[in-house]
């Protein structure tokens, strides 16, 4: 009984994350965002690539720039759609459709997740060929590629999961996506202060707890430092904790998804 | 043996709710409702807007947990959600559609989501498409549909799989004339070739009386009335009444035979048309009956009618006597 149990939220989640898929994808959202962030890419690629011919910025600073663009992005994109999964499909009344369905709670969200999550790996599909022509010359695209996806794939997770624990309970589709972005700039926003001010026990401690500025942190220190990969692997653990415990928060909270967002059913 | 009459008739019944409460907050939903659907019945809730219907109808469907009472939907106890919704179809009130999608994907999906495989649920879909007439737009994508065509394809979605009982939210909410009796004729004919249970909430009156067996009134979230159409109807409308036109030298004695009648409570002449007399029938007898009487006795007397008509006793005046009036309700 507990295997057909299991088997069929395997398959309601297979069902849920195809629709999802086909949803993004098919229906053109998700290929506008990409379109998007490909533009920017290649014209930050050029501007990289430019400077560094005039000898402004090192070839793995900017290899290392161009790996944590993509990992903000990726994430940037996951927490957008993840934050709408829910809130939005309420919103737009279709929640209730699927609902009445017998597919599991869990299942349903598991699926949205998957599909949330595939914004990142098209981020990090269109970040491979710039990274593969700025990390040639220097010998480090095997490198660059393992750390973007490793941690961009951490990051990528864990956003999703607080954007969807943040749909499921949000009364309102607006309150969610302002809440998700809200505290994805909160946590991208010490990566924009100078280095002196992440200097220090205190500021060490504060960049390993951030889950991004953890990452962001040791893809420079891979990538621009050129540190081989186990020896700062340290700071991956801010980003692995948050990957697991968002989401047994968003799969526990997902089992009890309901119509409405403050009743449980 | 009486137990045994009382625990078939629970078997037999498709819901079964007892005792249903639900509160938002300080507003109370559903007040103490209880009521029995016999299976294979089309079964119309009535009720003013905020009478509780989509409330009722989403602790039903498991939408909503009720904050006491019971329930059972096809045999199964509302403490098991996740069952009944293997059994249940659902038609909610408003109820949003992916427009980018195609009316096939869209069932498609919805078949998988039961438990269909690929090739099954498109088949699937595809005969529900063509069962609700939407067979001919299958691949149109769902934002070019009319108001009516969402409404058939929500029917749709809510038949994918073959549920034993089939709720239905405001089926014809926004539709015109037209658009509601293809919908009601759609779903009495779905419903008499398969012998399916619905439940079918709305506030039109019109809709009850032409498509349903039975009706439940809601008003203030409690039942005021549960029955047949033509029992609610009678138990709770006005007195229905006869009307006829006598020559003018026949009034005295007409008013004098009408008011020597048992059946008849009250008899007079009409204040807005001369020489019409208006008798006030008795409401426990079956007006047919006491009408057949009355001008039965009129002949008798030797008053003939021009012409003589029964007013009163339609499903509306039941529902506006129990849901206007202070104090109306059960008897």
């Amino acid at each position: 009984m507990a295997d057909l149990d299991r088997s069929g939220s395997l398959s309601a989640l297979a069902v849920v994350a195809d629709e999802e898929l086909r949803d993004l994808w098919v229906g053109g959202r998700a290929l506008v965002l990409i379109t998007a962030y490909s533009l920017f890419l290649s014209v930050l690629v050029y501007l990289l690539a430019a400077n560094s011919s005039l000898n402004f910025l090192e070839q793995r600073e900017s290899l290392s720039l161009t790996a944590q663009l993509a990992i903000a992005v990726g994430g940037l994109l996951t927490v957008i759609v993840a934050a709408d999964a829910i809130s939005g499909e309420r919103e737009r009344r279709t929640l209730e459709s699927v609902l009445v369905s017998p597919a599991p709670r869990r299942s349903l969200v598991a699926g949205k997740l998957l599909a949330a999550l595939s914004l990142w790996l098209a981020c990090f599909a269109v970040a491979v060929p710039y990274i593969w022509f700025l990390g040639n010359d220097v010998g480090l695209v095997a490198a660059a590629v393992a750390c973007t996806l490793c941690v961009g794939t951490l990051l990528a997770l864990s956003l999703a999961c607080f954007g969807m624990t943040v749909s499921i309970v949000s009364p309102s589709n607006r309150i969610s996506l302002s809440l998700s972005l809200f505290v994805l700039l909160a946590l991208l926003a010490p990566t924009q202060l100078p280095p002196s001010a992440q200097a220090g026990w205190a500021g060490e401690s504060l960049a390993r707890i951030n889950p991004l500025t953890a990452g962001e942190h040791y893809v420079g220190r891979v990538l621009t430092d050129g540190h081989p990969w186990q020896q700062d692997v340290s700071w991956l653990v801010s980003p692995a904790i948050a990957a697991g415990v968002l989401l047994v928060v968003v799969l526990t909270a997902g089992a009890s998804l309901s119509l409405e967002p403050r009743s449980t059913r | 043996m009486a137990s045994q009459v009382v625990d078939r008739e629970r078997l037999e019944a498709a819901i079964d709710v007892h005792d249903v409460r639900k509160s938002f907050g300080r507003t109370t939903a559903l007040n103490g409702v209880s009521f029995s659907v016999p299976e294979g019945s089309v079964v119309g809730i009535l009720g003013p807007n905020g009478a509780g219907k989509s409330t009722l109808m989403r602790v039903l469907t498991t939408m909503h947990r009720a904050d006491s009472g019971t329930f059972q939907v096809g045999g199964i106890a509302g403490g098991r959600p996740a069952d009944i919704r293997r059994l249940i179809g659902v038609l909610p009130e408003n109820a949003g559609y992916p427009g980018g999608r195609t009316g096939l994907e869209y069932l498609t999906y919805h078949a998988r989501l039961f438990g269909a495989r690929g090739g099954d649920a498109r088949a699937a879909a595809a005969r529900w498409l063509d069962v609700v007439g939407l067979g001919t737009p299958a691949t149109a994508l769902i934002r070019t549909y009319s108001r009516g065509m969402l409404q058939r394809l929500g029917l749709a979605r809510a038949l994918i799989h073959s549920p034993t009982v089939v709720f239905l939210d405001e089926p014809t909410l926004g539709l015109d004339p037209s658009g509601r009796r293809q919908i009601l004729g759609t779903i009495r004919d779905i419903t008499a070739d398969s012998g399916v249970t619905v439940l079918l909430s709305t506030h039109l009156l019109d809709d009850v009386e032409q498509f349903c067996t039975r009706v439940v009134v809601l008003h203030r979230g409690e039942v005021m009335a549960d029955g047949t159409v033509a029992e609610v109807s009678s138990r709770f409308s006005a007195n229905r009444r006869l009307r006829a036109a006598v020559e003018h030298q026949y009034l005295v004695r007409a008013l004098d035979v009408l008011a020597a009648l048992p059946d008849v409570i009250e008899s007079g002449e009409s204040s807005d048309s001369p020489g019409v007399v208006i008798a006030l029938l008795d409401r426990s007898i079956d007006p047919q009956v006491a009408a057949g009487r009355a001008v039965g006795a009129l002949l008798e007397a030797g008053v003939i009618p021009r012409w003589y008509e029964l007013e009163g006793g339609r499903l509306s005046e039941a529902f506006f006597a129990m849901t206007t009036e202070p104090g109306g309700g059960p008897g």
